[in-house]
């Protein structure tokens, strides 16, 4: 270190080619339309504009990276930026959560690293240093982590880091292993997003390409044997998907005990380093796909309170191991380990007349449909069907049960999700009824948590009327007891 | 605060719990707002009637005459039915609210989660001097929970109350 952190200083210089390299091409994508919809003589005009982009693009990133400083003073961390709008940003040393450590491939290539100094508030974009020398990053999380007094040596500090305990670790065999399990047609969506691209650019026409005669080809060979080989290769290459998609996010996947918290490394071309808060976790989730359960795979991931929002305040803690490994970290985390399948209960057999009765009943109705007016309403009516097989087998498996500290959720057919719910972290319950339910004597209950998700929650659906009653108070009765309990702990 | 009681319909008896009802003049704030919406939908529908829908075999007066009847039920009858379904219920360390006409809802907001209380007040309220304590939460779902129809001067003593309630919590 040749200066002290306290200096106000700028970020990286390689910051400056970053930017430069992300910023010039967003100019130069409205620059290429225009260069394809002129003539040929367009693209000399497209030339200039592109001199042009990139010189006031490189302009911009250096006056923005000259007025960008940061400074790590007394128990603070001071941000200062904007190039004609000045803002300070204070963080106190004692707000902050965590230091997250994220290196892309370029900044690995420059010995650098992307600092976010996340404070739990609302705000995505808190304090982000994108980006500062490695060796600065690391001396600021140390500084930040021991309260502000200055440590010698950076190594020393890594080297504490190595020596954190490891709660879960994966090797190359796993890591393949799970990539296999991780089968992704998203290069579909890719492919279809670059013809898009093409198509919209004007460098493919389409309909010069796709005439009635070559259409009329086509269809000529189009047999069993293509379609069987498309289909192959479709799913081929959603292996391959899968497989490189979970090397480049989960390689060197570590998970360890850090002092606040489980501090989670990974990532093969964009290394990550991320530490879970324990206390600010509020809901573990296991879950396992169809297939990985049949091996006995399951993942495991913490909801918590002012996580990186882009994963949903959701962080995956081991994202493919056995339950015997999972178990260890639930209760490194302080959650309790989920009890025996037996001791859940169900929901009762009426539920089914309201999520399966209406679908049976659009289902004779299309069947109907099919022999009167146009046989195709068969296959909505093989469809709805279906539907209802799947909806009755998905309430075999929907249940909860409780043990002296938390309430576990279990739920979903083919990714079968569990939920634990510590009863202090509720925010609120909330009891439904809809008019079939009210009908048949049911009633649904959602127990809030802080960063839940609206889309998947733990919510018990076509619980008995009673219980769920019943069920509420004393859950609401729990809360207020644990509340007390860790209140009195801490 | 009201002591009447309100027949429960539908609900089992564990959810028949003592709940309060909001002030009665918000049944005339919902019907306000409902002629609010309906008004316009009705002028709508005879503005169309006389215009595009002549040319159609749409018979004459069909279609304004079904948006006239839709919101004169929804003006004359529903407001009611509505506030009906309202209650809440203050306990020591929790408040209750229980709301909604077709899918009925039941909220429980312990004060330990409440972050910050809101006690707001729109023109139609304020004209019958009603309020709506709002009490935020961390949740998402239960993110922010709603209690309308409150006398003014009763929802800032909640308020109040519930203030304090969480200062002791923190402590």
């Amino acid at each position: 270190m040749s200066e002290a952190l306290s200096d106000a200083r700028r970020l990286h210089p390689a910051t400056l080619l970053v930017r430069w390299l992300r910023i010039v091409p967003q100019m130069l994508a409205g620059g290429i339309g225009l260069a394809a919809t002129a003539s040929e003589q367009g693209w000399s005009r497209f030339l200039i504009f592109a001199a042009v982009a990139m010189g006031v693009g490189g302009l911009f990133v250096l006056l923005s990276w000259w007025r960008f400083t940061y400074r790590v003073g007394a128990g603070e961390i001071v941000i200062e930026k904007g190039i004609l709008q000045r803002q300070r940003r204070v963080i106190p040393f004692d707000r902050v959560q965590d230091i997250a450590i994220e290196r892309r491939l370029l900044a690995r290539l420059t010995g650098t690293a992307k600092v976010k100094i996340e404070t739990g508030g609302a705000a995505k974009d808190e304090g982000s240093l994108d980006v500062i020398a490695l060796a600065d990053a690391q001396e600021m999380r140390d500084l930040v982590r021991r309260g502000g007094v200055a440590v010698v040596a950076t190594r020393e500090a890594v080297a504490v880091t190595e020596a954190e305990p490891v709660l879960f670790a994966m090797d190359i065999k796993r890591l393949l292993l799970s990539g296999l399990f991780g089968f992704s047609l998203i290069f579909l969506a890719a492919a279809g997003a670059a013809v898009q691209q093409l198509d919209q650019f004007g460098l493919v026409e389409w309909d010069d390409l796709i005439t009635q005669e070559r259409a009329q080809a086509a269809r000529g060979m189009v047999n069993a044997q293509l379609v069987f080989l498309l289909a192959a290769l479709v799913i081929g290459l959603g292996v391959v998907a899968g497989v490189v998609r979970t090397v480049a996010r989960d390689f060197g996947f570590r998970l360890t005990r850090a002092e606040a918290g489980l501090r989670r490394k990974r990532g093969l071309f964009t290394l990550s380093e991320v530490v879970i808060p324990i206390r600010r976790t509020q809901v573990a989730l296991i879950e396992s796909g169809p297939v990985a359960r049949w091996f006995g795979w399951y993942a495991l991931s913490f909801q918590t309170l002012g996580a990186d929002q882009k994963e949903g305040g959701v962080q995956v803690a081991a994202p493919f191991a056995r339950m015997d490994e999972i178990l260890p970290i639930l209760a490194e985390a302080g959650f309790p380990a989920p009890p025996p399948r037996g001791e859940f209960h169900g929901v009762p057999r009426r539920a089914l007349l309201r999520q399966a009765s209406p679908l049976l009943l659009l289902a004779a109705l299309a069947a109907g449909g099919a022999f009167l007016v146009d046989f195709r309403a068969g296959f909505a009516a093989a469809a709805l069907l279906a539907a209802s097989v799947y909806v009755v087998l998905r309430w075999r498996k929907h249940g909860h049960a409780l043990d002296e500290v938390a309430l576990f959720v279990s739920g979903g057919l083919l990714r079968r999700r569990l939920w634990v719910v510590p009863f202090e972290k509720a925010q609120t319950i909330r009891l439904a009824r809809g008019p079939l339910q009210r009908g048949l004597g049911l009633a649904s209950l959602l127990v809030d948590t802080a960063g839940a998700s609206t889309m998947r929650s733990p919510e018990m659906v076509d619980l008995d009327g009673d219980e769920a009653d019943a069920l509420a108070l004393r859950l609401l009765e729990l809360f207020h007891r644990r509340r007390a309990t860790v209140a009195n702990r801490y | 605060m009201p002591e009447d009681l309100i027949e429960q319909e539908g609900e089992t008896k564990a959810a028949q719990a003592a709940m309060a009802p909001l002030h009665p003049d918000q049944i005339k704030v919902l019907r306000i707002r409902a002629m609010l919406i309906a008004a316009p939908l009705v002028v709508a529908a005879f503005v169309l009637d006389l215009g595009p829908l002549r040319d159609t075999p749409v018979p004459a007066y069909a279609v304004p005459a079904t948006v006239l009847l839709l919101g004169l039920a929804a003006v004359l009858a529903l407001p009611a039915r509505r506030y009906r379904r309202w209650g809440y219920g203050e306990g020591e360390d929790e408040l209750a609210i229980r709301r909604g006409m077709w899918v009925r809802v039941r909220t429980i907001v312990p004060f330990g989660r409440v972050q910050h209380i809101d006690v707001a007040q729109g023109p139609i309220e304020r004209r019958y001097g009603l309020a709506t304590l709002i009490l935020h939460t961390a949740g998402t779902r239960g993110a922010a929970v709603p209690l309308p129809g409150l006398d003014h001067g009763l929802a800032e003593a909640m308020r109040d109350r519930i203030r304090v309630k969480i200062r002791q919590e923190l402590m």
